[in-house]
């Protein structure tokens, strides 16, 4: 079975249909992710806003009635240090205060142990309201030393006012009611600055409850209060009110967001937190009741909030999704309807690339890109069909020339000694020669032989290249053999054969040439050099006075000779310009510096192994490139006895 | 004990509901000799909690009975102590401290201790904000105002460090308000309400008694030895089942925490199931010898030397109260 990726790849509709789908994806989700987080955190915004103005709203109230308390107990402390004197009237202040201020449960004026002589250990004037009445007592006794309360001595250490935290009162029961009580003291001291006692003013905090449980921004969310201890003293679970504190689910299980956020509230800090509460995700406003040490805070549910916020951003998400894969299959229909005829046209080139050039191609009226193709398509598959028609005679003619020049190159090559070594019966001549023609036959040629103890040989290059130069070579390799046969110096032999061959020359083509003669006991050498490149003598270009020019040119005028005394045991090298000016595929040449670095370092080798010496230096030199001239070389060394 | 959020906090109890509870105590007190061989009323020395775990497992599951006794578990109110009903023979055992107990022999009222429930000391001195006790010389250090702590006015003056010690009536909230630079507390109760007030605490800022040279002993079982001597057997039975009681607590903590929360939740008392099965832990833990690391039940005489030194030296005994004179023989 394919695989979808390669569905995917085969596919051009599929293909573009993706890029498509995948492009507007990236459009909609950038510019939805943005619109989502912009609307996200202006929905927060909006709720941080809501409670924070309920908080404030709320504390507002809450403080009025504390400052209310914190005001009447002001008013009534400075008569009590006026009149230490009196310890009774301590209760006419106790029950003034309540009267005072009908907001008020209960107030104790709270002195030292042993402060009045006359009223012995205790003395604490205590007033409570109680159905509509009030009761003025005296409180203390041995079995409730006032003294080790707190709402006694926190304002006495602390040396400032001071509100206690909640407490529940008893009812006459015994069995405590619902509710909430908490002390504002402050301490009592005399003329000397001395703290001799404490003045409480309980404030029943039913109504601070309810308001504060009423608070409620959110369907889901509520609202609680702690105390500086963490206990919490609203909470909408009665259970946890004074027996849990903020921090209690923290020991049994760590939780470090909900203890940051109860430090932040002990500390009195304002904020917002995020954090999970009873396993759901959660905002949390808090803020800090006046200078009770007591932090109120609105939980509300992250779903509240951002509910219908979600409900949108999963409508919304549904819907793009949909939309795009409703786009990809539209997208799919669409183009594979319009490829249509490109897939035909595939199909039909399938065929034809298979060699059935005659089959028809479907007939198309669109005028668009398609129906152009379909146009061109049909016009290559003709002018294909007679292309093919044409190569194939083409190929034939080929085949039959190249057959012939087959038979041309060897003809050639028979023309030329090619038997080494050339005269097994002298050992004092070790000659050895080649001809590599660049294409299947050549303009090079050499020749050699030996009469009346003289050895005859020429190298030369006609101009040009195939099979014109190659004629013409076999023409001057013949008149060669038969003019030095004659026993003619090079010279001669030269002016003789440009006699020839200049006479009706209407190609004017021509061929460099030298031509030498050795007397093979004496080791003299005759030579002339017609245009030729100048051979190399144990490895140095030789003295040539007389260049001459090619045979062929012109018919005017003798050609000159020179000579060498002896050549014995001295390496002749005699080249064509193949070796020389043989490029490599950076169009190169060989040189004619390399080449005699290359013959002076090789003195001591035969003749033979010189030549292979050579053609391997050309053939690595040019480097693949194809030869782009004939090479002929020609290496003697005559051996003294 | 010693709990510092529940009925002993804040309130203020009126007149006529003190005057009530004394017509209904007195009232018991006049039916209580009629079934005198059979029943027996115990009074732990504070209100329901994990701390009496052992208790309430011994009548819940029977081993009173079985034991032939008729037990009834009576906790004392604010203003009703455990040693007032001692004293008026309301009730015929209570619980206490050793140091308690030894305090109270040497003030005149002999007393037995029939079962000896704790083999460590677990008072600890917290102070606030990370400060070492050691090096607060005259602070603030809140102590209950109901005479706990004995042991930490011994090391206040052995070690010189001047304490200056704020009675508390039985809460924490002159610490937490920041009244107090340090207060006691106990490793079973008072530690963990620390804790659950959001106090950071490290070794740094407690001081572990049981570390320092001051490991003696706290809860036993006692009686009066006028009642011990005319109730020999009763009592030895009591301890018994009391001890099984325990040994039952220890192998069925989770059953056990059920039992002590139906209390606490009977007597209102402010506290939490995650609090009381920190104590419990914390008690069944204190009641290993460091030792042996086993349950013993037993006073050890040199804790009982070591606890009666420490206090004649700081002049909080009159006399040497010897492991003898708290013990059955």
């Amino acid at each position: 079975m394919k695989s979808p990726l390669h569905y995917f790849k085969k596919s051009l509709s599929t293909k573009l249909s993706l890029w498509i789908v995948i492009f507007t994806a990236v459009v909609l989700v950038t510019a939805l992710g943005y619109m989502f987080n912009v609307s996200r955190h202006a929905i927060r915004q909006e709720a941080e806003n809501h409670a924070t103005e309920i908080l404030e709203n709320t504390t507002l109230r809450v403080n009025a009635i504390l400052e209310r308390v914190e005001v009447a107990t002001n008013n009534t402390d400075w008569l009590i240090s006026r009149h230490l004197e009196g310890p009774d009237s301590m209760f006419v202040y106790s029950r003034r205060i309540l009267e005072n201020n009908p907001d008020l449960n209960g107030c104790s004026i709270a002195f030292e142990p042993d402060y009045f002589k006359q009223k012995g250990r205790y003395f604490s004037a205590f007033s409570l309201r109680s159905n509509g009445e009030i009761h003025t007592t005296q409180e203390g006794n041995e079995h409730y030393e006032y003294f080790y309360m707190d709402w006694y001595q926190l304002c006495k250490l602390l040396d400032r006012p001071v509100w206690t935290e909640p407490f529940l009162d008893y009812n006459p029961e015994g069995i405590y009611s619902k509710d909430m009580i908490a002390s504002y003291c402050k301490p009592i001291k005399d003329s000397d600055g001395k703290y001799i006692g404490t003045i409480s003013v309980d404030l029943s905090l039913a109504w601070l409850s309810n308001t504060i449980s009423a608070v409620k921004p959110y369907p889901n969310s509520y609202s609680i209060m702690i105390g500086q201890g963490g206990t919490f003293f609203v909470h909408p679970d009665s259970t946890k009110l004074f027996y849990h504190t903020i921090f209690t689910e923290t020991l049994d299980h760590e939780d470090t967001a909900l203890a940051a956020l109860g430090h932040a509230m002990q500390r009195g800090e304002e904020g917002t937190r995020q954090l999970v509460i009873d396993g759901q995700e959660s905002y949390v406003f808090y803020k800090p009741l006046g200078n009770t040490g007591w932090s109120v805070a609105i939980v509300c549910p992250e779903s509240d909030i951002f509910g219908a916020f979600n409900r949108l951003s999963r409508a919304v998400t549904i819907s793009v999704f949909a939309g795009l894969l409703l786009l990809l299959l539209i997208c799919i229909q669409i183009i594979t309807r319009e490829l249509k005829p490109l897939r035909r046209l595939a199909d039909q080139a399938g065929v034809i690339a298979k060699g059935n050039f005659d089959e028809a191609l479907p007939e198309s009226k669109r005028v668009d890109e398609i129906g152009q193709l379909s146009q061109s398509f049909s016009d290559m598959q003709r002018s294909l069909a007679g292309y093919i028609e044409e190569l194939k005679q083409t190929t034939a003619q080929k085949a039959s020339i190249e057959n012939e020049l087959k038979v041309a190159s060897d003809i050639q090559m028979s023309m030329v000694p090619r038997i080494f070594p050339a005269f097994p019966n002298r050992p004092d001549i070790d000659l050895y020669a080649s001809m590599t023609p660049a294409k299947e036959v050549g303009g090079d040629l050499y020749d050699f032989f030996v009469q009346d103890e003289h050895l005859y040989f020429c190298v030369g290059d006609v101009s040009g290249k195939g099979i014109p130069a190659s004629l013409f070579m076999a023409v001057t390799r013949n008149l060669f053999r038969i003019v030095a046969q004659q026993g003619h110096t090079p010279e001669e032999i030269a002016t003789q054969i440009n006699l020839i061959l200049s006479h009706d020359n209407e190609q004017n083509m021509f061929v460099t040439m030298f031509i030498g003669c050795v007397d093979l006991k004496t080791g003299h050498l005759d030579y002339c050099n017609c245009g030729h490149n100048v051979p190399l003598i144990d490895g140095q270009f030789m003295q040539i006075k007389y260049t001459n020019r090619p045979i062929g040119v012109w018919e005017e005028g003798e050609f000159c000779g020179e000579s060498i005394d002896d050549i014995r045991e001295r390496q002749l090298l005699i080249y064509t310009d193949g070796l020389s000016e043989a490029e490599n595929p950076q169009k190169q040449l060989f040189g004619e510096q390399r080449l005699q670095e290359l013959v002076a370092g090789a003195l001591a080798l035969n003749s033979e192994q010189v030549i292979k010496m050579l053609q391997d230096a050309v053939e690595h030199h040019r480097d693949g490139a194809a030869p782009n001239d004939d090479l002929t070389l020609l290496c003697l060394k005559l051996i003294k006895d | 004990m010693h709990s510092s959020t529940n009925a002993f906090t804040h309130c203020r109890p009126g007149r006529r509901q003190a005057t009530r509870l004394c017509a209904l105590l007195l009232l018991f007190a006049a039916i209580l000799p009629l079934r005198a061989q059979e029943r027996m009323v115990f009074t732990p020395q504070w209100t329901p909690q994990a701390q009496f775990a052992g208790y309430y497992v011994a009548l819940e599951k029977g081993f009173y009975k079985e034991a032939g006794i008729d037990v009834e578990i009576v906790h004392p109110t604010s203003t009703y102590s455990a040693m007032t009903r001692i004293r008026k023979g309301e009730s015929q055992a209570t619980t206490l401290q050793l140091c308690q107990a030894m305090e109270i022999v040497s003030e005149g009222i002999p007393l037995v201790n029939i079962l000896q429930t704790s083999m460590n000391n677990a008072m600890v001195i917290v102070s606030r904000r990370g400060k070492n006790p050691l090096e607060q010389k005259g602070a603030r250090v809140g102590i209950w105002s109901v005479g706990f702590g004995q042991l930490a006015i011994c090391m206040s003056m052995k070690d010189h460090l001047d304490y200056e010690w704020i009675r508390f009536a039985s809460n924490l909230n002159l610490f937490v308000a920041g009244a107090i630079d340090a207060t006691l507390a106990m490793s079973y109760n008072e530690y963990y309400q620390l804790l659950q007030t959001g106090l950071p605490l490290s070794e740094e800022n407690v001081y572990r008694f049981c570390d320092h040279g001051y490991n003696v002993q706290e809860d036993g079982v006692y009686m009066t030895r006028e009642y011990y001597e005319k109730h020999r057997d009763q009592a030895r039975r009591f301890a018994e089942a009391s001890r099984r009681g325990w040994e039952w607590a220890a192998e069925h903590p989770e059953e056990t925490l059920e039992m002590v929360m139906g209390y606490v939740k009977k007597h209102h008392v402010a506290t939490n199931r995650v609090l009381q099965k920190l104590m419990l832990d914390e008690v069944l833990r204190l009641q290993l010898d460091r030792e042996s690391g086993k349950r013993e039940f037993r006073l050890r005489p040199d804790m009982v030397k070591l606890a009666s030194d420490l206090m004649v030296g700081s002049k909080m005994l009159r006399r040497q109260i010897t492991y003898e004179e708290l013990t059955e023989e």
